[in-house]
């Protein structure tokens, strides 16, 4: 396999929805280097979380290959997929981050559950749980209360935050997660993420419609330019 | 993993979750508890007809004979005289025989006039004896010996003196021959509970200064002296036969029916029965339905909860999806959350039952002389909890099926 510079790799890529649906998401190349970080700006509608899907394996293309750090992701069966995905991707939603009637330790190691804890122990990832809390200024008793309920939602993102840290994955996918926020925390937000993301060597691929935050990214893409159905 | 998600998960909608197992429980409670009720009422019915083989009596209606002279319920039947009785006691082939003589009460209960056979022979359900709490047998002539349900209700002890009515209405009594309590029966379950036992001779003795319902003021105690008077009865209303060899039993039946001196019948009680419940059990099959309705009803609205959640819930599976759980996962997860509804209904339906049993059990006995052996679920019961668990998760799959598709293309 040759190894390449890109995270992520989208060639030729073809997406209709199967129901009778005009969308339609057509993206001859679009790459990422490793430890950039991209935003990816387009109106609401127009793909953004669709494109997301795909990357993360949710949503099959009709044609076309993506490449995460040089794998193939649509050749896996949806088997594979769902483990790639775990083992490697970390998403952050605009909304409905956590799962309220788990504890917020139980919403940080999903990802853990479902990858059987790659042979290590519960223990090591429920350290690395409160020492990436420590980071981003997450209490310990905040982290294994019994119920995510009562989180603010400062708190919620940053639980969002470590969750999708905590399996070491190598690029970030984060959907809006800043649309709800007004502009100081956003700024709070980002300088969060991105410190994280740097001392963890990992790539972010962010999709939004609010064009007052690309100055901190490395690269800005259109949805309305790449997208050669648009 | 996916049981802990489940279990939190209904734990975070403990309301509805909770109404749904309630009426999933008390549903499968009633199907039990009609079915344990249905099961105790053949028994305490059938368990009367243990002791004999034939039922002698007067040419009446099967049924009514034997309602009458086992249970005493319905009309009374024609008598049968003290000579054909002996014929057929005395017979060859005939083992034993126990004479039954009906027709007065005292207060609510009914006075059965018989021998000392009766205390010997009788048995019921699984060839159990009579067994005195108090007591013993008849020995004197005014010796009494009553059921458990009537030494309770009344009260009586040992020795307590107590007057016999004529007929059933207790209007007229006989009371210038009063008898004394000489043994109180254990409880059985069956009628006998509500007997009053006495002599065949001393029925005869009561009913000396009476024809036919009126008292003929003329004869008192005083004119009586009992050795003298012939104390062998005329008539009598049964007999229980036992058959010595049971290949036996419908010549000798055959030989009853055709008796020539008097029109007579035997009846074998068990086939009788069998009829009679025959037209029981239509009832028995309607109840049965309801309940099974009142089953299905509530697994409808087990799927209805789990369909109804999962509009709801299409943002936490997409966030499950997401973290890596399969399409598959998802499925196994709503499945789990059925598994572990109709679990717990059936542990609460099995503890409901069990305490019902406990505390309603002999409330049926002493109102409605219903006897219920306490027993912890049966095999029938385990089966039947058996299928209502596998239904609950079969019937699950469809909404575990939706959200099974619903997942596969739901993600960020
Ligand atoms: N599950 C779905 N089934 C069919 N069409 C969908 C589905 N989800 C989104 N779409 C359509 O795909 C298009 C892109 O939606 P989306 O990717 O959510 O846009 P964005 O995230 O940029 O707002 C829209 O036209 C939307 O109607
Ligand atoms: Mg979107």
């Amino acid at each position: 396999m040759s190894i390449t510079n890109n995270i992520l790799e989208v060639n030729n890529l073809l997406f209709k929805w199967r129901k009778t649906n005009n969308f339609k998401l057509k993206i001859n190349k679009l790459a990422i280097k490793k430890k950039k970080r991209v935003i990816l700006l387009g109106a609401s509608g127009s793909g953004k979380s669709t494109l997301l899907n795909l990357i993360s394996g949710i949503l099959e293309p009709n044609k076309g290959i993506i490449k995460i750090n040089d794998t193939c992701i649509t050749a896996l069966s949806s088997k594979q997929k769902d483990l790639f995905r775990t083992e490697n991707l970390g998403v952050i939603f605009q909304q409905f981050n956590i799962i309220e009637y788990l504890s917020p330790i139980t919403n940080i190691l999903l990802p853990c559950y479902f990858s059987l804890f790659k042979n290590k122990k519960i223990s090591f990832y429920r350290e690395r749980a409160a020492d990436l809390g420590k980071k981003l200024g997450i209490e310990k008793d905040v982290l294994f209360q019994k119920k995510a309920k009562n989180l603010s939602v400062g708190q919620q993102q940053r639980i969002a935050i470590i969750r999708a840290l905590i399996n070491f994955p190598k690029i970030i996918l984060a959907d809006e997660p800043t649309s709800a926020l007004d502009y100081k925390n956003k700024e709070k937000f980002l300088n969060l993420l991105f410190d994280m993301c740097e001392q963890e060597n990992i790539s972010i691929f962010m999709v939004s419609h609010d064009n007052l935050i690309t100055k901190y990214f490395d690269d800005v893409l259109l949805l309305e330019k790449i997208n050669e159905a648009s | 993993m996916i049981i802990h998600l489940a279990i939190k998960s209904l734990l975070n909608r403990k309301l509805t979750i909770a109404l749904t197992i309630i009426s999933l429980m008390l549903s499968i409670s009633l199907f039990l508890s009609i079915d344990t009720l249905r099961l105790g009422a053949k028994k305490s019915f059938f368990g009367n007809v243990k002791s004999g083989d034939l039922i002698l009596g007067s040419r009446s209606g099967e049924i009514q004979l034997l309602l009458y002279s086992l249970f005493q319920i319905g009309s009374p039947t024609n008598n049968i005289s003290w000579e054909s009785y002996k014929d057929f006691a005395e017979h060859s082939e005939v083992s034993w025989t126990i004479p039954i003589s009906l027709g007065d009460s005292h207060k609510q209960f009914r006075v059965l006039g018989t021998n000392n056979q009766y205390f010997r022979y009788f048995n019921y359900r699984n060839k159990k004896q009579l067994e005195f709490e108090n007591g013993e047998k008849l020995n004197d002539m005014f010796d009494v010996v009553i059921g458990s349900d009537v030494a309770k209700t009344l009260n009586y002890r040992l020795n307590d003196s107590i007057v016999i009515a004529h007929g059933i209405s207790s209007q007229s009594l006989h009371d210038e021959f009063p008898f004394k309590v000489k043994g109180i029966l254990k409880k059985t379950g069956t009628s006998t509970d509500r007997l009053v036992i006495v002599s065949l001779e001393a029925l005869e003795i009561i009913h000396k200064d009476w024809k036919t319902g009126s008292r003929i003021p003329s004869v008192k105690k005083t004119n009586i002296e009992l050795e003298k008077e012939d104390l062998k009865p005329k008539e009598i209303t049964a007999a229980i036969i036992k058959i010595k060899s049971p290949i036996k039993i419908f010549k000798i039946q055959r030989e009853i029916n055709d008796y020539e001196k008097e029109s007579l019948q035997a009846v074998i009680p068990g086939i009788a029965l069998s009829k009679l419940w025959e037209i029981v059990s239509i009832t028995e099959n309607i109840m049965l339905s309801i309940t099974t309705m009142v089953i299905v009803s509530s697994l409808i609205g087990l799927i209805a909860i789990l369909y109804s959640t999962l509009s709801n819930r299409r943002k936490e599976m997409a966030l499950l999806r997401i973290v890596g759980a399969s399409p598959k996962n998802i499925f196994s997860l709503l499945l789990m959350e059925a598994l572990i509804i109709s679990i717990c209904s059936i542990v609460a339906s099995i503890l409901l039952t069990q305490l019902l049993s406990i505390i309603v059990f002999p409330i049926l006995d002493q109102k409605f002389g219903i006897y219920l052996e306490y027993k912890f679920i049966s095999i029938k019961d385990f089966y039947f909890l058996m299928v209502v668990l596998f239904t609950s998760v079969v019937v699950s799959i469809f909404p575990a099926l939706q959200a099974y598709k619903n997942s596969i293309n739901d993600g960020i």
